[in-house]
Parts: C-alpha cells; structure tokens; sequence
C-alpha cells in the first residue's frame, strides 16, 4: 500500500508540474507540443551540470540538487525560446514548431551526451549516470495509517513541485497576469485594446512553460530513473500533454488526471507484483491507466473546450 | 517551383549547418556527406561484399523508403483535415501483429498470402484509425489525446501477446514469419547478385498516386480540405463535417496500416515487443517537410531516408557520429517551419 502511494506520487508530481506549464502555454492562445522536448533538454542540462561538478558537490547532496535544479530551469527555458521565436516571431505552424522541438531535442541531448562522454570520461555512452537525490520522511504525520505514506520517503523535487504547483494555479486564477494570460488565449485582440502586449505575455507563457517542464525532466531523470538518457523522458510530454487536455485546460481536474497516471501505473506493478504473475501479465496491467482514461473521457470529454484563439497567429492588424 | 522553393532553401541550410558542426568535431564535410549517398546506393562505394554492389544497396534503400513513403501520407491526410494523427506508430504495429498472426504464421502460398497481407493491414490498421475519429465525432474526443492512449494501449497489448503465444526465446522477437508472407523478396539471385525486391514500393508509387487523385480531385479530397481550413463554413455548404473526419481518420489508418505491414513483414520478417516504430512519429516531420502534399511527401521520404540510412555507413567509414544526422533532419525541420515567415515577407515586398 505504501509503496503504492510513494511510487505514484513520484510519477505523478512531474507530470503535473510539466502539464501545468503547458497549461500556461496554451491558456495563452500558442500550442505547446514541445514538452517532451522541454523536458528533455532540462533533464539533460541538470544532469549534465550534477556530473561534471560531482567531484566538488557529491551526488545526491543538497547542493547538486539545487545546482541540477537551476541548471535544468535554465536550460529549458532558453530552449523553450526557439518554440517562442518560431511561433511569435516567424508565425511558423505551432503544432508544427512543437513537433519539431521534440526531434530537434532529442537529436541534441543523445548527440552531446555521447560526445561529452567520450571527450571527458573516454567511455562510449548515451547516458549520464546519476545518483538519486536524498529522500526524507516526515516523522509523526507519516505514522498515520495509510494517509502516512504521503509523507514517506519524499523526493526533495515533490515538495518542490507541489510548493510551485500551489504558485502557479494562485497566479494564473488569482493574479493580474494570469487573468490577461488566459485572456490572450480568448481573445488577444481585446487584450491588445486594453493597451496589454499580446506578444510579450505569450513570451512569458511559453518560457514559463519551458521552465516547469525543465523541473519535470530534472526530477524523473534525479529520481525514480537515476540517469540521463533520452528514452527516460519519451512519450511522458505526450502523457501530460493528454492529461491536460482530459483536464479542460484547467490546473485541479489536470491534477487528478495525472493522479489517475501515476497511481493506476503504481498500483499495477505492485498487484503483478503482489499476485507474483510472470512479467509477461504486466504488460496487460500497463493498459489499464489509458483504458480507463479512455473510458473517462468518453463520459466527460462532451463539454471540453479548448481556449477559443489557440493555434491562431497573432496578427495585430486583425482588429 | 515556387512550392519547392521553401523546403530547398530549408535543406541547403541544414546542410550548410551540418558542415559546420562536422568541422568543429574535427571530421571532413565531405567525405562524411559523401558516405551518406553511398551508405543508401546513390553513389558506388570504394568495396562491396560478395553478390552484392550499387544497385542492391539501392534496393535496400527503397526498402527502408517504403513504410516511411506510407506513414508520411498517412499524417498527410489526417493534417489535410484539420487533425494531428500522432497514433501512426500504434496503427502501424497493430496492422502488423494483426497480418503476422493471421497471414504471417499461416502456410498459405505466396501469391495468396502476399495480397492478404496487404488488405488485412489496410483493415486493421483504418479499423483504429476510424476509431479515432469516431471518438472525437460522437464523443468530441480530441484526437491527440485517444491516439496516445491507444499508442499505449496497443503497444502493451501486442507486447502481451507476443511474450505469451509467439515469442522467439533467442532474439526476444515474435518469431519470424514465413518466407511467403513476406512483402520483400529476400536475397534472389539474379545476374551473379544477391538482390531484395520490395513489392511494397510499386504498391507505395501506386498509392502515391492514388492519394495525390484523391485530395486534388474528388469531392471526398475537396471536403477533407474544407473541414479542415474551416468547420464552421463547411457546416454550412452542406457538409457532414463528423463524417468527414471520421473517413478522413479511416483513410489515414489505413495509410499507417499498409505502412505497418510494409515495416514488419516486408523490411523486417518479425517484430520487438513494447516498442513502437519511430517511423510514425518521424513520419510527421517528414510530412512536412513535404509541403503537406502526396508528391512532396514522397520526395521528402527519399531525401530524409538517404540521410538515415546512409548514417549508419557514415559512422563506420568515417567516425562521424550517426547522430549528425538526426540532427540535421530536425534542422531541416526547423527551417521549413520558418516557411510561412519567408512567404510573409515576399508578400509585403
């Protein structure tokens, strides 16, 4: 039951934090498929930063977290600026650009990862291997029956994710910016007459969004997978991308999507585990989280809408 | 020519880009780009293997060009309507566990088995792609989401499957198909070579064609096109938009199914357990790297498999790291998605 909760909060909490930034993204009228390649390039600057500074800081420490945590933060928020120039700047197709990231993403990382390790460390890899960051439990809460295992052997990256998680849903509904944020994906031409840059806040969008996809990457590849390479990261941009979409675009139902990933994720491994099937029987408990969200969807999809001026390029003289 | 324009321009600067990255690990430009033709049969290479010289590379070559051909029309289509088919992966491999465990393994003659293959793919794989858009025409289920559901779905479905009834306990694989079933013609003897026909290529020219026909000039084409530019308007000439997506979704499956059977009972002879072929997402950038249309897409899949194909010659003959050239592909990418910005710019001059 522990490791259940465990397991599946450590999945889920990444996907969250990056589907929260594509929330931004696309709340501010631009498609953002280029999570996965967000995430990827965050996880390979922090990882990176963490293996070449691990003879001053150990891994693992607080330090190279920290220095893994701002270095992925960087990494992906400037590479999410070429998603903002093609799409701002030379009004490319924004599905198109999103894509086009991904590959772009994961031709750079496994292409200086094999380099940097065969300049430096003279061995032929595609990895960069990390330790796994340090966990803590908190005494007297985690001793709470069933309850108590959230707050068992946490990853510092969930606390910090759940702290910038609670900043940015206060941000985006309770703020200034958010409201004209949300207000750009609507109708940016009304914003634009309330004398807000349309251009400028969708900037902000998109490298917020690159920003939080870089903690996501950062925490799968530090955590649960404890090396970079860049099949650690594949598919699960998709994931939150999907359950963002099954969240309307909205950060509490998105977060109950990703619950719905992490924990149907966890829960299968430990029945297959606790039925001691052959691991063949898994692969059909790996089916149920999509299945079911399948199923979901089909009673709940029938009021989704997406925001009304999402993909449209921003022409000023449209007004 | 002034179609060709943008994708030319997108490719000489990646390529100009590539020579730089080439020269600042060290390595020469030329030689590498020159391993990358002969590594697909386009240009003779210095020694061969016995049986073997330019022209079976070259029919290797369009072995590996086929599914890619098929996939990339497949993304065409579906984009053509206004939809984002990300799930070519799954439709590929479902098409292709389907004909391996019902054609593939059966002792049925080859000229049976062979056009079975096909029609099976062809059913299996519009069979997901319909179901897709009837998920989003009954239910108003986006289609990016359903596809990635199902691109997982399917891919431990099959894994289940494979490990438990048709695994080959030495490759890890399901276990190979027989020769007969087999799209590609392996290893035939014909003047002093040893030679692989890839059938799928004449049906791919075919198919080809019969895409291009279809968007340019029936009513169907017309109406995938109006929905997708604009739902509201096409509602209001009169067409069924929910039916048009989910055909257009059906044609689209297809596509990916005859591109599943080509990959796995024509390139390959057996397929690997829980892992999706990388060609129906690469198939997206190729699509549009091809303009979005069905020739424009054919020669896209040609220049973009000389760059794959031949890296892996490249790597061995001179050290350059094969993945330059997935780096040079995303580079073309980003370059002909700036396409739209340098057509604005004519406009105002």
């Amino acid at each position: 039951m522990d490791t259940i909760i465990i397991d599946g909060m450590s999945f889920s909490l990444p996907l969250l934090i990056a589907a929260i930034g594509c929330i931004y993204c696309e709340r501010s009228g631009i498609i953002n498929l280029a999570i996965e390649g967000f995430m990827g390039v965050g996880a390979f600057s922090g990882a990176l930063a963490v293996v070449l500074t691990s003879n001053i800081f150990p891994q693992g420490g607080i330090a190279s977290f920290i220095l893994a945590m701002t270095c992925a933060i960087l990494g992906a928020t400037l590479f999410s600026l070429l998603h903002a120039l093609l799409c701002i700047k030379f009004s490319a197709n924004q599905t198109i650009s999103g894509i086009t990231m991904n590959i772009l993403a994961i031709a750079l990382t496994t292409f200086l990862t094999k380099q940097i390790n065969s300049s430096l460390f003279n061995k032929p890899s595609a990895k960069l291997e990390l330790g796994i960051t340090q966990k803590f439990t908190i005494p007297y809460l985690s001793e709470i029956p069933i309850i108590g295992a959230f707050f068992q052997e946490i990853y510092i990256f969930n606390i910090v994710i759940i702290i910038v998680a609670i900043l940015a849903w206060y941000f985006l509904y309770y703020r200034k910016f958010g409201v004209y944020l949300r207000a750009c994906g609507d109708n940016p031409q009304a914003v634009a007459a309330c004398g807000i840059d349309v251009v400028k806040t969708r900037m902000y969008a998109i490298m917020i969004s690159g920003a939080l996809s870089g903690i996501a990457g950062i925490s799968f590849a530090y955590s649960i997978f404890a090396n970079f390479s860049s099949n650690i990261y594949v598919g699960y941009g998709y994931l939150s991308i999907a359950a963002l979409i099954f969240g309307n675009w909205k950060i509490i139902p998105t977060l109950f999507a990703c619950l719905i990933f992490g924990f149907s994720r966890s829960l299968g491994y430990s029945i297959s585990s606790m039925l001691e099937l052959p691991s063949t029987f898994s692969d059909i408990i790996m089916t149920l989280p999509y299945i079911l969200t399948l199923l979901l969807l089909i009673f709940f999809s029938k009021n989704n809408k997406m925001p009304k001026a999402l993909g449209e390029i921003y022409d000023q003289s449209k007004r | 020519m002034k179609k060709i324009k943008i994708p030319l321009i997108s490719l000489g600067l990646s390529l100009i880009t590539g020579i730089i990255v080439i020269l600042l690990i060290g390595k020469n430009p030329l030689t590498a780009y020159q391993n990358l033709l002969q590594g697909s049969g386009l240009l003779p290479k210095p020694s061969y293997a016995g049986y073997k010289n330019m022209f079976t590379d070259f029919m290797v070559f369009l072995n590996t060009l086929t599914p890619m051909v098929f996939a990339a029309l497949s993304v065409v289509v579906a984009f053509k309507a206004g939809l984002f088919n990300i799930g070519v992966s799954s439709q590929m491999l479902f098409a292709g566990f389907i004909a391996t465990i019902t054609i593939g393994y059966s002792p049925l003659n080859g000229f049976i088995a062979k056009p079975l293959v096909i029609i099976i793919g062809i059913m299996a794989g519009a069979l997901l792609g319909a179901l897709i858009g009837f998920l989003k025409y009954k239910f108003n289920i986006n289609e990016v989401v359903s596809s990635i559901m199902l691109n997982y779905i399917v891919q431990y479905t099959t894994s289940f499957f494979i490990n438990t009834k048709y695994i080959d306990v030495v490759s890890r694989q399901s276990k190979n198909i027989s020769p007969d079933a087999s799209l590609t013609l392996k290893n035939i003897e014909i003047a002093g070579l040893k030679i692989d026909i890839p059938l799928g290529f004449v049906v791919a020219i075919i198919v080809v064609i019969i895409i291009k026909i279809i968007i340019n000039n029936t009513k169907f084409g017309y109406e995938i096109e109006a929905v997708g530019k604009n739902k509201e308007a096409s509602t209001y000439a009169g067409i069924n938009v929910g039916i048009t997506l989910v055909k257009a979704m059906l044609l689209s499956g297809a596509l990916a199914g005859l591109a599943g059977v080509t990959y796995y009972l024509g390139l390959n002879l057996s397929i690997q357990p829980r892992t999706l072929p990388t060609i129906g997402f690469d198939a997206i950038a190729v699509a549009l790297f091809g303009n979005l249309s069905a020739i424009g897409s054919f020669i896209a899949s040609f220049i973009i498999t000389i760059i794959t194909k031949g890296s892996a010659y490249m790597s061995s003959i001179s050290k350059v790291p094969a993945e330059i050239a997935s780096i040079i592909i995303a580079l073309i990418l980003v370059f002909s998605a700036c396409g739209a910005y340098i057509k604005l710019k004519k406009g105002a001059k």
